[in-house]
């Protein structure tokens, strides 16, 4: 990112508002609004405050890197934005829903219509093919058999894999499998991708790859997206880079 | 793709030599309660299929007490105030095949005229029943005794009596089969006037139990007491019941053995179900990280857990259908055939029934989803960044 760049996205979030951001000229819608939001966790009788008192506005259609060293609360925060977990206290809204709120139930549904997933470790199931695998969110829509095979396709077309439909992850590189992960993530047409360390396991060139992907989502096909990741050259490929130090974001 | 072929890829794809190895465990399991069940079938066959329109009389005191034959003529003569359409008479012999002295089969002399016309399940020729009936010598054998001996119509064969002591000779005059699953197939049926005429005087014209027919089978008790109250100022007086009751009568001094086995078949499926679930435990522990995956990108608890118990269920099909697949030849074709022919006073029909069938097959899948339980609920409570967090 230039210089010029940074002082852009710097300027945007001065000009944060209640409603939205703006960048330019153009009014942004705010996705993921944070406010105030702590974490705690108990380890035996020990409380272990995760994330302290923390704000955070993320604008639709950005791409946005979380950087700290391990344990700073990266994931946690991640965690909280996808509704994977729920705030000690604060709020958390993101995509109109108010997630502190909502039961398990609620959010289960929620994460299955707003949220893309893209884990270090793919996490693909290995008895599936790359196209059952990309299929796998759709079993939870109303979908015909047919119609999940051509979104399942599209999406591996999108990702480069349309020729590996039918390899199971055990015959893809990580690169590969990583990249029908991407395919799980966008299948259903979420509004925020979150990526937890998406390069943490690749090599420089498939790493790139896969960045250069995210880089596509975000642009053409303008989804929301919030990566952790330890890899300064990984965070460089954000539109926007935030530190997170000791539950604190600097 | 649905999540029921999800589990069943689960099943067959992953830890092959486990999920065959665990499919083998539940088939063997499966297999020995279809065996047991199978046992307990057969031996209450008898009673189960008895006739419900027969009654067995027999001396009041024994079983081993002889009748005067005299009692068969006198219920003959009454038989329309009885109730009764006809009557024959048995008198157990006790011969043995002289160079087989260990395998055991049922030696009885009959009058062939009445006993055909009460027992007319007793399959035979028009012209094998001619033959017999016009024979003294002539015998009527089971099919299952004729394949054990290899004896065919027309030997001529030597047997030695045990209550009448001597060589015996007789001629098969047919080999019979049966249309009602109660009779035992393995007896040897012969001329109750070949021992009365060549035993002394005191034993003569003695008899083992008379067998009536009666018109109305609902009234074989009424019809029973009137016979022992027609004995009852009689030197020998007699207790008649149904040919059903006596059977479970027999039955009844086997209900012990009876009830273990009931035991051993509900251990025995005990045993799979804790196979079934330690297998199930470990798949879901190794796929914790999956299932993470699988709630975090929008899938239910309740899809967790539908997921697990199919694999269960997949896996008890699995076995319980092997298992039958090994029944089939090794109980209906192998022991059924060897315990009809060597032991088919107990075991008249060892055969698969299609309740043992249905049953072995739901209570395997039932038993494998119930094993499932624990796990399943398990799986479907994990929380999911902890899960996602878990490694292998």
């Amino acid at each position: 990112m230039s210089e010029a760049q940074s002082a852009q996205c710097a300027a945007d979030e001065e000009r944060q508002g209640e409603q939205g951001v703006y960048r330019g000229t153009k009014e942004v819608k705010t996705i993921v609004k944070l406010k105030g939001v702590s974490k705690v966790y108990w380890r035996g009788k020990e409380k272990v405050e995760v994330l302290h008192d923390l704000d955070l506005a993320v604008p639709e259609g950005a791409f946005e890197a979380l950087m700290g060293p391990s344990g700073s609360g990266k994931t946690t925060l991640l965690n909280l934005i996808a509704g994977l977990d729920v705030p000690s206290s604060g709020s958390v809204r993101v995509a109109d829903a108010q997630l502190e709120t909502m039961g398990e139930a609620g959010r289960t549904k929620w994460r299955a219509e707003n949220i893309g997933f893209v884990f270090q470790t793919y996490n693909l199931l290995p008895v599936l093919t790359a196209q059952q695998n990309v299929e796998l969110p759709l079993l939870l829509a109303n979908l015909s058999s047919s119609e999940r095979k051509r979104r399942a396709q599209t999406a591996l077309k999108i990702v480069g894999l349309e020729d590996r439909v039918r390899h199971r992850p055990g015959e893809l590189s990580g690169g590969q499998q990583q990249r029908v992960t991407i395919a799980r993530a966008i299948v259903n047409d979420p509004k925020i991708i979150v990526a937890d360390e998406p390069t943490g396991d690749l090599d420089r060139h498939n790493a790139d790859e896969i960045l250069n992907l995210l880089d596509k989502l975000n642009r053409e096909f303008e989804k929301t997206i919030l990566m952790v990741t330890h890899d300064p050259a990984a965070a460089e490929r954000a539109s926007h880079r935030r530190h997170l130090d000791k539950g604190k974001l600097q | 793709m649905m999540l029921g072929s999800l589990a069943a890829k689960n099943v067959l794809g992953r830890n092959r030599v486990r999920t065959l190895l665990t499919i083998a465990a539940v088939a063997v399991t499966i297999f020995v309660f279809i065996l047991l069940r199978t046992f307990i079938t057969a031996w209450t066959a008898g009673a189960e299929h008895a006739a419900q329109d027969r009654i067995a009389t027999r001396h009041k005191v024994s079983f081993v007490i002889a009748l005067p034959k005299s009692y068969a003529d006198k219920i003959q003569m009454n038989k329309d105030s009885l109730g009764v359409t006809d009557v024959t008479w048995c008198n157990w012999f006790g011969g043995k095949h002289p160079q087989r002295e260990s395998d055991f089969f049922a030696t009885i002399a009959v009058d062939p005229q009445s006993f055909l016309r009460v027992y007319d399940e007793i399959q035979l020729s028009p012209e094998e029943r001619e033959s017999w009936v016009q024979n003294r010598r002539g015998a009527v054998i089971g099919d299952a005794l004729a394949k054990k001996f290899d004896w065919k119509v027309g030997d001529s064969i030597t047997l030695e009596g045990t209550i009448y002591p001597g060589n015996w000779e007789f001629e098969i005059s047919g080999i019979y089969t049966a249309a009602r699953r109660s009779v035992d197939r393995s007896t040897l049926w012969f001329h109750w006037n070949y021992i009365n005429e060549s035993v002394g005087q005191r034993a003569k014209d003695q008899i083992g139990w008379l067998v009536s027919r009666v018109e109305d089978a609902s009234r074989t008790a009424e019809v029973s007491k009137n016979i022992d109250a027609m004995f009852e100022d009689r030197g020998e007086q007699t207790t008649s019941m149904s040919e059903r009751a006596l059977q479970t009568s027999f039955l009844g001094m086997v209900s012990a053995i009876l009830t273990t086995i009931n035991v051993i078949s509900v251990v025995i499926l005990a045993i799979m179900m804790l196979i079934l679930g330690n297998t199930i435990a470990m798949a879901v522990r190794e796929r914790t990280n999956e299932y993470g995956m699988m709630r975090a990108i929008g899938f239910a608890p309740r899809h967790i857990a539908t997921m697990v118990v199919g694999e269960a269920l997949t896996i008890g099909l699995l076995g319980g259908l092997l298992a039958l697949v090994l029944a089939y030849p090794m109980i209906e074709q192998g022991m059924g055939r060897f315990l009809e022919e060597t032991m088919g006073g107990f075991f008249p029909y060892f055969r698969i029934s299609g309740s043992t069938v249905i049953a072995a097959l739901v209570l395997a899948t039932a038993l494998g989803a119930l094993a499932a339980a624990i796990p399943a609920i398990r799986a479907a409570r994990l929380n999911v960044v902890d899960a996602l967090r878990r490694v292998g």
